[in-house]
């Protein structure tokens, strides 16, 4: 295992993360209209890969799913079969401007990881690229 | 004939084992390369095994792109490696004796 290997796998593992983020993202984008949905988050966590002799790599994998616990938004439309006497019903708590802002995010995050992924391979491809010489 | 041809073949048979290669030296050179080797096939190993299961639908493609150039980055320097050591071969061939 070298050290550019390791580079690898942790941009690896980012980019794993990311794509985690967006399907979640995508899954509260898809449910902001269903009543009583509750946007899903994610937090991300350290995850120590093997090392390669000079200390231990730690990389990053997404974390458990917690609900978010804001309250559901009350929408009135007495003619929804879900409406209360007061004609509100409770819609989900997925504000599409954060879940959209949140996407970018994850894009820019994963295109930092593949950044880093292509960079290594090219240092180490011109490392061997000098034997041939 | 018959005799000769059974005493060919002890003959062969009494020498095989001079050609064998000598079990590794702990320390030694032979013992390095071969550790070279070994690791050398776990990394296409591994290429295998996650681009077969990235096939079959198991592993994430980014475990696969990640051995895959782990396993051309191996294939790479073994190939520029054997071709300094043809090289320094041919070298050798080429002194005038």
């Amino acid at each position: 295992m070298s050290t550019m290997d390791r580079t690898l796998a942790l941009s690896a593992s980012g980019m794993q993360a990311q794509a985690m983020r967006l399907r979640h993202v995508s899954e509260n984008i898809a449910n902001a209209d269903t009543p009583g949905y509750r946007r899903k988050t994610i937090a991300f966590e350290p995850l120590s890969l093997p090392g390669d002799g000079m200390g231990e790599a730690t990389g990053v994998r997404a974390g458990r799913v917690s609900l978010d616990r804001t309250d559901l938004t009350q929408i009135y439309d007495p003619g929804n079969i879900l409406a209360d006497e007061t004609g509100h019903y409770l819609g989900s708590n997925v504000d599409v401007m954060v879940e959209i802002a949140d996407a970018r995010e994850a894009q820019r995050s994963y295109e930092a990881n593949l950044r880093m992924f292509d960079q290594a391979r090219q240092m180490s491809q011109s490392l061997i690229g000098l034997l041939r010489r | 004939m018959d005799i000769a041809a059974s005493l060919a073949a002890r003959s062969y048979g009494a020498a095989r084992p001079l050609t064998s290669p000598e079990p590794d030296v702990a320390g030694g050179p032979g013992a390095s390369l071969s550790q070279a080797a070994q690791s050398f096939a776990q990394v296409l190993d591994r290429a295998d095994t996650t681009a077969q299961q990235a096939m079959a639908g198991n592993a994430d493609p980014h475990a696969l792109v990640a051995s895959l150039s782990e396993a051309q980055m191996a294939v790479e320097t073994a190939v520029a490696v054997r071709d300094k050591v043809v090289e320094a071969y041919l070298e050798i061939l080429r002194m005038p004796v």
